[in-house]
């Protein structure tokens, strides 16, 4: 574990017959992915001290517990923002008042971050309501901003797309995004899809039950072969920023500038307004390769690279090509003669690219 | 002759429900939580006065609060306090038997509290208590008040306790369900059915209240 890690955990936790121990340094925008039932979500209740554990939690160089010591702060002096799955708002109190709960002085003046973050999210036309009359998207916007105005020193966020649909979850990322952007608070957050692990955070904690699987920046942990082995039989995602230049309706395209340069073309998804920025995402399964540049093909995006490593897993190949993972067989890897530093094509479907958040 | 007893049996009711209302929320949140040493042996003490024959209960409070019993003797030598047959002993037997109704009704309500409320209420910077009173109380106050409507019930018609540590003094221990009985004993049916019928009224009255406040409760969680 790196000193100059932002997160450093070292814990055991155990409740019942579960047992899991946890010994990782992560940088400001932390993941902690893994399936259900791996403990993702009572490793986050330790960080917040809302359960005991034996070990050591240390944030930005502040300890917040320590067995050997026998330091443990109680949660209302971690100064963490949790945000629970659902969001957890009171339900007795209305939007504003949630908001204002973890205020130090609820009513005092100049509380122009209370009204910038209300823009930002969106929730002026809420603060009236109370939480049964929200939305599950609405409720995760106040649930955010209520934990963001009692000034955290970070943000611990559990599942924040679970169980919405697909366009209020990428929503609700680009709120994240955004947030963490205007304000760079320090994150950590808890999911079991790589591709929100990828769309909010640079550093991964990969967790399975019983145990921890890798820890460090996201890229090198999830393209570790034990990593890639896990997922095996599941989608790989490539998750990519991007700007959106132009939508062309008639086309039923949208024309979006990937970082590095190169335009792709993804469905048409007219809410996302020119200019703004996206992340998208497609599955390892879905990228095609090619030697030369592709002519003729049906496909509408072709993106230039160089084969970086190949990284065998089974009886699939992971051909890393930049920012990018692509599933190959190895008799495709043989045919195309695919090895470090040879220049190939990236190519894919329209219809394969999927917004994350935006 | 009526209308003081009935006045008297209101005060004594009342008074015991405000005696308990403080320890029996405090316990109540006590056993709404888990994991912790002897919770069974005080969700069974709680409970007890619930099963007991009432004036086993009383029995019990005699021995404890008379004035040459231990704790009677005390009071009386320090404040020169007298519990045992007088308002105060009927007050005390009223409590100890409508507790475990207010406790019951409280616990379930703090049960229904999801815990990750006040969880994230100490998050967003409230201790320990400031997150029950911030957050728990007002989400389970229907319960308590519920709970406490009962236990005013309870404390109406309460009698083998009282009669036993507190006696039938007419003027001075005698409640509604005392004078009852002492009609009834002297054979004037007519008083005894107009005390009867007026104790129906109250208890139907309060068993009313604590319905609606549950029925609004179970509403709002529902939605």
């Amino acid at each position: 574990m790196s000193g100059s890690s932002f997160f450093e955990i070292a814990v055991r936790l155990r409740q019942g017959s579960f047992d899991l121990t946890v010994e990782a340094g992560l940088g400001e925008a932390a993941a902690v992915l893994g399936p259900s039932g791996a403990g993702k979500t009572t490793l986050l209740e330790a960080i917040a001290g809302l359960r005991r554990s034996a070990g050591r939690i240390a944030v930005g160089g502040e300890v917040l517990q320590d067995s050997a010591t026998g330091l443990f702060l109680p949660p209302e002096r971690r100064r963490l923002g949790y945000v629970p799955q659902d969001g957890a708002l009171f339900p007795h109190l209305s939007v504003r008042r949630n908001l204002l709960f973890g205020r130090p002085h609820p009513t005092a003046p100049g509380d122009e971050d209370v009204a910038h973050l209300v823009a930002t999210l969106e929730l002026e036309p809420l603060l009236d309501r109370y939480p049964r009359h929200l939305s599950g998207g609405e409720r995760r916007r106040v649930a955010l901003a209520r934990a963001l105005l009692a000034r955290p020193r970070l943000l611990l966020l559990d599942e924040p797309t679970a169980g919405l649909d697909p366009l209020r979850a990428r929503k609700a990322l680009a709120g994240i995004r955004r947030v963490q952007g205007e304000l760079g608070v320090p994150l950590l957050v808890v999911t079991h899809q790589s591709e929100e692990a990828l769309a909010l955070a640079s550093d991964v904690l990969l967790l399975e039950a019983g145990g921890v699987r890798g820890a460090g920046p996201a890229r090198q942990v999830l393209r570790a072969p034990s990593a890639l082995a896990r997922e095996a039989g599941r989608h790989q995602e490539n998750v990519i920023a991007g700007t959106i230049v132009q939508h062309h309706p008639e086309g039923g395209t949208t024309e979006v500038r990937i970082n590095g340069g190169e335009a792709v073309t993804i469905p048409h998804t007219p809410d996302l307004l020119e200019g703004s920025e996206v992340l998208l995402s497609i599955d390892a399964e879905d990228l095609l390769l090619a030697t030369s540049r592709p002519a003729g093909l049906s496909a509408r995006n072709a993106v230039a690279g160089e084969v970086d490593e190949l990284i065998a897993v089974g009886t699939s190949v992971y051909v890393a090509v930049g920012p990018w993972l692509v599933h190959l067989t190895p008799a495709a890897v043989e045919e195309l003669r695919l090895a470090h530093g040879v220049r190939v094509w990236l190519v894919a479907k329209t219809h394969s690219w999927r917004v994350v958040a935006g | 002759m009526i209308v003081p007893i009935v006045l008297f049996t209101l005060e004594i009711a009342a008074a015991s429900t405000l005696l308990i209302l403080v320890p029996g929320v405090a316990v109540a949140w006590c056993l709404s939580r888990r994991g912790w040493r002897g919770r069974m042996v005080v969700e069974t003490l709680v409970s007890l006065p619930l099963v007991l024959p009432p004036t086993a209960v009383g029995l019990g409070l005699l021995l404890l609060v008379g004035r040459a019993r231990p704790v009677g003797g005390w009071l009386y030598q320090t404040f020169g306090v007298d519990i045992a047959f007088t308002w105060r002993a009927v007050v005390l037997a009223s409590a100890v038997v409508a507790f475990p109704l207010l406790v019951r009704s409280a616990r379930s309500a703090f049960e229904e509290v999801d815990p990750r409320l006040p969880a994230v209420a100490r998050t967003l910077g409230r201790g320990p208590l400031g997150a029950f009173f911030a957050v728990e109380l007002p989400l389970a106050w229907r319960g308590i008040g519920a709970g406490a409507v009962l236990a005013f019930a309870r404390a109406l018609g309460e009698f083998g306790a009282t009669i036993l540590v507190a006696g039938n003094i007419p003027g001075r221990t005698q409640t509604l369900a005392l004078a009852l009985y002492q009609e009834v004993q002297l054979g004037r049916d007519r008083e005894a059915l107009e005390l009867a019928a007026i104790a129906a009224l109250l208890a139907a009255g309060a068993i009313a209240i604590s319905e609606l406040l549950v029925r609004r409760r179970e509403k709002t969680l529902a939605e």
